[in-house]
Parts: C-alpha cells; sequence; structure tokens
C-alpha cells in the first residue's frame, strides 16, 4: 500500500510541479525580478544608514552587489540555474503536498479517484495557501513584514486550524462539529496575523498582481496533485492487478 | 505494496499495513513541505526563494 501511495505521490507532485513550474515562469517569476530591482535600490539606501545588514538582505536575494563578500551564502545564478532551482523546489514541494494528500485520503479511507483527489485538494489549497493568505498575503522580496519566526509560526498555526476546521465540517457533518470547526476556521484571522505594512517603494499593482497570480498558481498545483494522485493511485492499482494474474 | 490478496486490504491485517503507510507518507511529506518551506539554511532558502514567495510561505 505505502508503494502504490508513494508512486502515485511521486506522479502527482511531477505532473503538479511541471504545470505550476511553466505557471511560475510566466506569471510570478517575472515579478519576482522587477520587484529585487526596487529590494536593491533600497538596500543601497538603507546601506548607507546600516553596512552590515544591507549586505545580507542583497545576498538573500539573487542579487549582483557583491561587495560585502565575506558574508556571500550560495545561491544559484541569475538566469537558467535559478529557473532549474525554482522548478526542482516545486517537484519537491509538490510531492511533499501529494504524499501529504495521499495520507490523508487513506485516513479517511475514500477511494481515491480523481474526482475525490480534487475535493481534497481543492481542501488543500484552502487550508495552506488561502487562509494563511489571508491573514499574510503573498509577498514580493523587499516589502516590510514581521520577524520570519513568527509569520512562520501563525502560518503553521493558521494551517492546522484550517484544516482540522475542514475536516469537522466536511466529513464529521453534525452541528457541534460544524460550530467548532466554523471557530477553528476564523479564529487564527481574528487573532490576526503579524503583518506589518511598511512604506515602500515598490508599486502597490506588483505586488496585488503577485498576490492574486500566487493564489491563481496554488489552486491550480493543488488541483493537479488532487486528480493527478487520483488517477496514478488507479494506474498503479491495475497494474498490481495485471502482475498478480500473471503471476 | 505487499504481495497479499486484494480481498485482504480491508482486513485487520489491511489496517495495520494502513496506518502504516499513512503515517511513513505523512512524515516524508512534512519533510519534503519543510525543506523547501521552511528550512532555514541559507542555501535551501535560495534555492526554493522563488517557490516560497509564488506558493507564500513566510520568506525572509
Amino acid at each position: 500500500m505505502i508503494i502504490r501511495l508513494v508512486s502515485a505521490a511521486l506522479v502527482a507532485g511531477f505532473l503538479a510541479a511541471v504545470v505550476a513550474t511553466g505557471l511560475q515562469f510566466a506569471l510570478t517569476s517575472p515579478l519576482i525580478l522587477k520587484a529585487e530591482v526596487y529590494e536593491e535600490q533600497d538596500a543601497k539606501h538603507t546601506a548607507l544608514e546600516a553596512l552590515p545588514f544591507a549586505g545580507l538582505i542583497v545576498h538573500a536575494h539573487g542579487g549582483e552587489n557583491h561587495e560585502h563578500g565575506a558574508a556571500a551564502e550560495w545561491q544559484p545564478a541569475p538566469g537558467f540555474e535559478r529557473m532549474a532551482y525554482t522548478g526542482l523546489a516545486t517537484l519537491v514541494g509538490g510531492v511533499g503536498y501529494a504524499l501529504l494528500l495521499g495520507a490523508v485520503m487513506l485516513a479517511l479511507r475514500r477511494e481515491p479517484t480523481p474526482e475525490a483527489g480534487l475535493a481534497v485538494g481543492i481542501a488543500g489549497f484552502l487550508t495552506v495557501a488561502l487562509a494563511p493568505a489571508m491573514g499574510l498575503p503573498p509577498e514580493l522580496p523587499g516589502m516590510g513584514s514581521a520577524a520570519l519566526g513568527v509569520r512562520q509560526a501563525w502560518w503553521v498555526m493558521t494551517a492546522l486550524a484550517t484544516g482540522i476546521g475542514i475536516y469537522l465540517i466536511a466529513v464529521r457533518r453534525v452541528a457541534l462539529s460544524i460550530a467548532g470547526g466554523l471557530v477553528l476556521i476564523v479564529a487564527p484571522q481574528l487573532v490576526g496575523a503579524p503583518i506589518v505594512i511598511e512604506e515602500s517603494r515598490l508599486p502597490a499593482a506588483l505586488a496585488a498582481q503577485f498576490a492574486a497570480r500566487s493564489l491563481g498558481i496554488s489552486l491550480v498545483f493543488w488541483a493537479v496533485i488532487g486528480l493527478a494522485y487520483g488517477w496514478a493511485w488507479h494506474l498503479f492499482g491495475e497494474r498490481a492487478e495485471a502482475r498478480r494474474s500473471h503471476a | 505494496m505487499s504481495t497479499s490478496a486484494t480481498l485482504q486490504t480491508t482486513t485487520t491485517a489491511g489496517s495495520s499495513e494502513r496506518t502504516r503507510a499513512i503515517v511513513v507518507a505523512a512524515l516524508l511529506g512534512l519533510g519534503l513541505v519543510f525543506m523547501t518551506g521552511f528550512a532555514p539554511a541559507m542555501a535551501l532558502h535560495n534555492a526554493a526563494h522563488d517557490f516560497r514567495h509564488t506558493q507564500n510561505f513566510p520568506c525572509h
């Protein structure tokens, strides 16, 4: 069973990564590159006031500003190498999400058809993409924000609460669990995300476009993961059947 | 996948196999998602940078 699950997750993660990587190159990567131009300008500005920090910010971001070379960390070269690593990260992330989707479907004892996969995939999108984005919208490099650890903690807490909330509403489906589920989904949003709104030279339209495109890509990513997982699960099931009947 | 008969998946033997599959897949999945979305190592952050931004993982 585990081999069938992992095989289906590899196929689903791969197909989703191919689609999402293409969409990222076409829709979001160009916006990230534009934003990095503003970010570098800002970093140069602050460099005049606070040298050590400016060096760190620039190095984390694919800028060509290597004058503080001592603190340089490895990063992919601009162009093809950077695109290849983006594709690789999307593949690893896609397989990871597909494995989680497979584990959830198995735990729910749902037969992974493409339709059921799509439903769980949409739930996955709501859980890790839309709900956290309501508080912490997808950010371009260089936008002001609260400390990383605090944002990650809110992100994980929101995703957990939303996931359990969706489970209570969609799977349990009794009055009490629905009420509890709604509370879990709404609570993190009421508590509020650790968001910092800062003046930035980054045009607002660029940031808004990025946030919308990012969520759109996440939706497609999750839809393909769910559909493909259901398809691949049956594909590997039929193969095993065929092997058994030949044996 | 074991070589056990298809009918067996609904029996108790199938259910412990199911539990094991759920745990292994969940841990593996969480590990991969952590690596691409949250791992603090600078090299991993830089490699996955554009993916993290697009998939809305908190970055920097």
